[in-house]
């Protein structure tokens, strides 16, 4: 993996657990996640239709789009439950002195 | 052990308990018999996406043919015209003859018909199948004003459609509010403020006395005597549950196909599941009909366990949407019967949310605002509902304190 993708987000303290915030680079927007064993990150919006994820609810390992309920795994992406049937991509997330960086490609 | 297992109604409920049935049976012959010759879409998008041309029949489908082959599940195309539950058959018109063990109805709802003294009633225009939509598409491409007959969900979606396809949209509504059968005032008048900032015209407490035709420009009469010229008229005057086929049965039919909480009916190996049903709920003990997506997914689901001998109660907390020009619309819970309403947020930029309680108990909510922003709010009102929460009514009005924490916190 080439260093340079490597983009930061901001500081872990920055999301709390169970939680997300949206992180916004370039043209693209992500969600990054706090779950209770790390941090992970998806793309921003649903598959379903063009709405953003960070005012979804996030339970377990789960991201229910506020839209329709549409559900995603956040570890694999894979869509869980109807109307959202095309899975999220998702990204390798790492951190480094309390901060998070996402590997985008 | 081998069953044959027939599901009448290949619609949303059909194929969720479809499936799940074979989840939980790898044995039995399962076959979705339907009257239209389409593999289970999701009707939803006809109002909105497909008439605005930003999805196209093929992204309708839940499934393809492969998934139902893989999965061993028969899909037939055919109208079922007349039941015999004595013996366990189902007749086509052709009269081919179809035998089950176990048979889920899922037959859905029809649209309730304005009924004219003249002979307008196929001049009329109604929405609840993809054949339907793709009628109204192609009949409205060359008007310029449409007429809605009623200010429900279906016909409002509409209107918001064909004002994005810049039609001049009239709505009647007889009532004095929008979606009044289900929608808090409070919320119904932001969605109709949207919809006249849209241009969209709004007439409510009006009703249809007389439509009559002059070439080609129908002229709508309304009580008051004023007159609407349209060039095209659509009705969305409510749903009635398809259950004509069960009339002279010994079904328990009261405002739909009666059945328990385990979507039994009052016959033996007979269940139903969605639109069609009007089924008891343990959380509100009483019986209750829904028309909603997420309710004929959660049901269908629910009778395709109990079919297949997992016996499940059904619990689901009624939740829906509604999308119209670029705002979502979701309700929760029990909007009706309160003793106290809590309001947050007062932009639908941001969202809007009413929570409505009783005994300070949450019951239900109703949010407004733009694509995904009460969603959240929404979903956790369910959990909190779910569980007979008394909730901190500080937090639930401040929209800068996250619902999060109450949920969290039991
Ligand atoms: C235009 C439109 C927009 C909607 N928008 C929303 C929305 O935004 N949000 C929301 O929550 N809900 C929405 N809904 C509601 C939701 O789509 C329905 O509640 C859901 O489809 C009900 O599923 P069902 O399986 O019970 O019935 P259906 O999906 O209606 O399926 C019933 C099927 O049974 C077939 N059938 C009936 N009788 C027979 C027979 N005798 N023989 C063979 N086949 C038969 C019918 O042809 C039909 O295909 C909308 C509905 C419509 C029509
Ligand atoms: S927009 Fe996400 S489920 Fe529909």
């Amino acid at each position: 993996m080439s260093e340079e993708n490597w983009i930061e987000v901001g500081s872990t303290d920055s999301i709390e657990e169970e939680d997300l915030i949206r992180f916004d680079h370039q043209d693209k927007t992500f969600c990054v996640y706090r779950l209770t064993d790390g941090f992970y990150a998806t793309d921003g919006i649903c598959t379903h239709e063009a709405v953003h994820l960070e005012d979804g609810l996030v339970m377990d390992d789960e991201i229910e789009c506020p839209m329709h309920q549409g559900i995603f795994n956040i570890k694999s992406g894979e869509a869980l439950s109807p109307p959202a049937c095309e899975d999220l991509k998702t990204y390798p997330v790492k951190v480094d002195n309390d901060k998070i960086f996402i590997k985008i490609d | 052990m081998k069953n044959n297992i027939i599901i009448l109604g290949g619609g949303q409920a059909g194929i969720y308990a479809a499936r799940e049935i074979r989840q939980n049976d790898t044995e039995s012959n399962i076959k979705i018999l339907s009257e239209e010759n389409l593999l289970p879409y999701e009707r939803p998008p006809l109002s909105k996406d497909f008439l605005l041309d930003k999805k196209n029949e093929d992204d309708l489908y839940f499934h393809s043919i492969e998934v139902l082959k893989n999965e061993n599940i028969d899909f037939e195309n055919v109208l079922i015209n007349k039941v015999d539950f004595e013996h366990k058959k189902l007749f086509s018109k052709n009269e081919d003859v179809y035998n089950y063990d176990s048979l889920l109805i899922s037959t859905g709802s029809d649209n309730k018909k304005l009924s004219l003294d003249n002979n307008l009633n196929d001049d009329i225009y109604y929405l609840r199948n993809l054949e339907e939509a793709k009628i109204i598409k192609e009949k409205v491409s060359d008007k310029n004003k449409i007429t809605i007959i009623g200010g429900g969900f279906i016909g409002l979606e509409i209107a918001s459609s064909l004002s994005q396809l810049q039609k001049k949209v009239t709505v009647i509504e007889i009532g004095n509010q929008l979606m009044g059968r289900i929608i808090p005032k409070q919320i119904a008048d932001l969605v109709q403020n949207t919809h006249i900032e849209q241009g969209n015209e709004i007439i409510l407490n009006k009703q249809i006395f007389k439509i009559i035709k002059k070439n080609g420009i129908y002229e709508i009469l309304l009580n008051d005597n004023s007159i609407i010229e349209t060039d095209f008229v659509i009705a969305g005057i409510g749903s009635t549950p398809s259950v004509k086929l069960f009339e002279n049965t010994n079904l328990k039919l009261d405002n739909g196909i009666v059945t328990n909480q385990f979507c039994e009916t009052s016959i033996k190996d007979v269940y139903a599941a969605g639109d069609v049903c009007n089924f008891y709920h343990p959380f509100y003990e009483r019986n209750m009909r829904l028309e909603s997506y997420q309710h004929a997914q959660n049901h269908g689901i629910c009778a395709g366990k109990n079919i297949a001998g997992v016996k499940t109660e059904y619990t689901s907390i009624p939740w829906m949407w509604s999308d119209q020009f670029n705002l979502n619309l979701q309700l929760t819970g029990i909007c009706y019967d309160y003793d106290e309403i809590i309001a947050r947020g007062n932009d639908i930029n941001n969202g809007v949310i009413y929570f409505f309680l009783k005994n300070k108990i949450i019951k239900g909510a109703c949010g407004l605002g733009i694509a995904g922003k009460v969603g959240r709010d929404i979903r956790i009102t369910s959990k909190l509902t779910e569980k007979n929460t008394i909730v901190d009514k500080q937090i639930l009005s401040d929209q800068n304190q996250k619902l999060n924490k109450l949920i969290q916190k039991q």
